[in-house]
């Protein structure tokens, strides 16, 4: 590159879908299904749409089957708002939910190649959490394709949005968002492998950008969840909500954090220090290895940090054991066979005959960008801002509270996709879209910062530094003075990346220019993390505070968190909708604040 | 666990600004564990910056990662150090992009150019079979899916594809092919006339020359020459 950045074209469209995972594309499959002439841009960060994060999903999809006299939505309903902590939006709830089957057939008659029992039914399986009859017993909710559920999903999604006729625009990122007299009329995109920044003006503007998993150095998210989306409307002077509800699995495989299914636990598997203790026994006598995720997530971290954990020597990571030893050999063949392979894979270990090394990983940002139940994005004071939604993991409408139940997320993006596709239906109008003056300008001048930048910092070494103090202090145990000097050290880490240099000039697939970039997207989320964190002076779902280790009705609402300068945060905060619990019918004494006990 | 090795990594690299290729050597110490996509973010961090790589999930659900590892196309964040130590018997590697897409620097490639491919293939149910009234799901019986559920894993890696004798010229390639070939075998799809014409044509299945090299580089261990075999053979 070396010459000055410009904008190197101007293109228009309907809609401006930004991430094509699944609940981007089953936005875009909805809108073209209804409307077929309409010119929809799907960005991908990735190289191609398949490569998305959604394809990673292993379990399920939570729906309630309306031929299964067993369960109910109302059921599903509880359970999530159980699981969410008394956190999650009744309205939200209840639409996501009632929605959950349509989408089961919408998949099923576009070819998803889902599990089947005998008689060539749709198969569903139990999952932790869901229950019928407000927690009485176990309920089979969850649909699921083999052990790739998201990889079936993610492939319909987008055969479909290729069949309608989306046009894929891979290997781009969004850099700035575009408003005109208060409504979003499109974005700034930086594509990766041109080099090239270009503007797109559109009717309707949808961020569907996925998580922000690598905020942590041990994750189950893919290398781009960066939070790029949130650190994009962070920009724009929007807040994000409750950013501190961060969910961390118990038993990620040590070192690449790849998720280990709870089936480890439940089928038998022993939790061991290095002592070789079953320490579970010490910390949920009764329930032992089978505690829910976040007790165990907590007891592994106090093994650890209390030095009873073990160095993995090529990782640098510390861990402890899961024994699966004492299994016999068909739970390790059979049952347990995708997880085994994994340990086979990734450290090399037969769990037949050796230990296998765990410790919690981080998996699912429950926070995001503020939207209402139709995905429309919400400014301060829930102000609705005209023609910008948001859907999937980086938005917060809220369906999961401060702690997500498993397979509810597959079900949230598809059903919020579709709504959000519905929604920006009604929202087009022919009226015009310009420009605003100065569009690209911020996105220009913070590239040629980076590129200008002449300091001796390597962006992968802050990066890396800081992923790794974050899983330290704003983890999975929480108090205030860690997540207080978290806040210090981000501040300290942000300077640090201000002194960091790009070698490569030329801007086509410049992955030093794109990687420093990310590093200001990680630390604005960290930043609103860690803020969030130490406000909430409570322990709510997946948010833990040693020195406040109990929930408290104080806190019962959403955290509301803007930074227009890096740092310097201001706090609001939106109601809980209530309105199951309102509707003062038979089921409404479920949807009261209870407590969050199994 | 705590064997060190010393590797020498030769890594093809391309700068699209000088146009210029070249082989560069990187040398580091690293234990058993480690995954081919830690040793890239390690030259990152350690050794040079400038090093460009792809890769998105790093466990092998993506496809993003492949490359040529001493001419074999593999996932880099499938490969630990010591399995390759163990599987070419030397502890020096040649590092090369995949070859089904144009290199855009180093061992990044086109991924947009090789899904070309994957796109003229139609990867979705062109005409799906209307249910009749007041049914709302396809009855699919397990034994009927087992016949093509091995070909559903498919992550579009583009191994098969890189390892194929037939594909850098005429043949669609085993990927693209396997696409196809799975909605053939759908009883949900109507629209088999239309698949057939492409699997049956200039770029289709006939172009395979039966070397197998696609099962045998599958990082999925599908069975790839077996489905373009069925095709062959007419046995949807």
């Amino acid at each position: 590159m070396g010459n000055k950045l410009q904008i190197s074209a101007t293109l228009n469209c309907d809609v401006l879908i930004v991430g094509a995972g699944g609940a981007g594309l089953r936005c875009a499959a909805h809108l073209l299904e209804h409307k077929p002439n309409l010119k929809i841009f799907a960005v991908t960060k990735v190289s191609h749409p398949q490569k998305s994060h959604t394809s990673t999903a292993q379990g399920g999809l939570a729906a309630v089957d309306p031929k299964d006299k067993t369960d109910k939505p109302i059921y599903h309903m509880f359970d999530t708002w159980k699981g969410g902590d008394c956190s999650s939006d009744q309205d939200v709830v209840k639409k996501i939910v009632e929605g959950g089957w349509d989408e089961i057939r919408w998949l099923e008659g576009r070819g998803m190649h889902l599990s089947r029992d005998e008689e060539g039914n749709i198969s569903k399986r139990q999952f932790g959490g869901h229950t019928n009859e407000f927690g009485k017993g176990d309920v089979f909710r969850a649909v699921f394709e083999a052990d790739r559920t998201g990889k079936g999903m993610m492939d319909t999604a987008w055969g479909e949005a290729l069949k309608h006729g989306s046009v894929f625009i891979n290997s781009a990122v969004v850099t700035e968002l575009l408003f005109n007299e208060g409504c979003c009329v499109g974005a700034v995109l930086y594509k990766i492998r041109d080099g090239e920044f270009v503007t797109v003006l559109a009717k309707a503007t949808v961020l569907a950008t996925g998580g922000s998993g690598q905020v942590f150095r041990i994750t189950t998210n893919c290398r781009g969840n960066t939070g790029d989306g949130i650190a994009v409307v962070l920009r724009a002077g929007l807040p994000v909500m409750d950013p501190e509800a961060v969910q961390f699995h118990p038993t990620g495989i040590v070192g690449p954090g790849i998720l280990a299914s709870e089936a480890l636990r439940s089928e038998g598997g022993i939790l061991r220090n290095k002592d070789m203790e079953p320490f579970m026994d010490r910390y949920a006598p009764k329930m032992k290895n089978l505690a829910p995720r976040d007790i165990v997530a907590r007891s592994i971290e106090t093994e650890i940090r209390e030095g009873r954990g073990i160095m993995n020597p090529d990782h640098q990571i510390e861990h402890v054991w899961i024994d699966l030893r004492h299994l016999p050999d068909y739970v390790h063949e059979v049952k347990l066979k995708e997880v085994a392979s994994f340990f086979k894979t990734y450290a090399n270990l037969d769990s037949r005959t050796q230990l296998c090394p765990v410790r919690p990983s981080n998996h699912y940002h429950m926070g995001g960008i503020p939207t209402n139940a139709f995905g429309e994005v919400q400014g301060d004071s829930g102000r609705i801002v005209p023609g910008l939604f948001a859907v999937g993991e980086c938005a917060c409408a809220s369906f999961h509270g401060f702690n997500r139940l498993g397979t509810n997320s597959l079900l949230e993006l598809l059903t919020m996709g579709r709504y959000v596709g519905e929604r920006v239906e009604t929202y087009l109008s022919e009226k015009p879209i310009s420009a605003p003056k100065g569009a690209g300008e911020a996105s220009l001048s913070l590239f040629s910062s980076y590129l200008s930048g002449t300091g001796k910092e390597n962006v992968g070494r802050v990066r890396l530094e800081m992923r790794d103090m974050m899983t330290r202090k704003v983890g999975v145990f929480r108090h205030e003075k860690g997540v207080s000097e978290a806040i210090q050290e981000l501040m300290a880490f942000k300077e640090r990346a201000g002194k960091t240099s790009v070698s490569v000039r030329d801007a086509r697939w410049n992955q030093e220019l794109l990687e420093r970039w990310e590093l200001d997207n990680l630390l604005d989320n960290a930043m609103t993390m860690a803020q969030g964190a130490l406000l909430r002076k409570e322990s709510r779902g997946a948010h833990f505070r040693e020195d406040y280790p109990v929930r408290s009705d104080e806190f019962q609402y959403h955290t509301l968190v803007s930074m227009t300068e890096f740092g310097k945060v201001t706090f609001g905060r939106r109601a809980i909708d209530m309105s199951l619990f309102n509707a003062k019918d038979e089921y409404s004494e479920h949807f009261k604040i209870i407590p969050r006990k199994y | 666990m705590s064997k060190i090795f010393s590797l020498t990594l030769t890594i093809k690299r391309y700068d699209p600004d000088a146009e210029k290729t070249w082989f560069q050597t990187y040398k580091l110490e690293a234990g058993g564990i480690l995954r081919f996509v830690d040793l890239f973010r390690r030259i990152n961090v350690e050794q040079d910056a400038t090093l460009s790589w792809a890769s998105s999930c790093e466990h092998g659900q993506c496809g993003s990662c492949s490359v040529k590892i001493n001419g074999r196309p593999m996932l880099a964040c499938e490969l630990l150090v010591e399995n390759a130590v163990e599987l070419f018997g030397t502890t020096e590697f040649k590092i090369e992009p995949v070859t089904v897409a144009p290199v855009i620097r180093d061992l990044v490639v086109d991924w947009e150019k090789a899904y070309e491919r994957v796109h003229r293939a139609k990867p979705y149910v062109i005409s799906p079979k209307q249910l009749p009234p007041g049914v709302t799901e396809h009855v699919i019986s397990p034994q009927e899916i087992a016949r093509y559920e091995d070909a559903t894993r498919c992550i579009n890696c583009f191994c098969c594809a890189t390892a194929c004798i037939s594909s850098h010229r005429s043949f669609i390639g085993p990927n693209a092919a396997m696409a196809s070939i799975v909605r053939m075998m759908d009883t949900r799809e109507t629209a088999k006339e239309e698949r057939l014409d492409l699997l049956y044509s200039e770029e289709g299945v006939y172009r395979c020359h039966t070397s197998k090299a696609c099962t045998h580089v599958c990082p999925k261990k599908i069975d790839v020459a077996h489905f373009i075999a069925l095709a062959k053979e007419g046995e949807f």
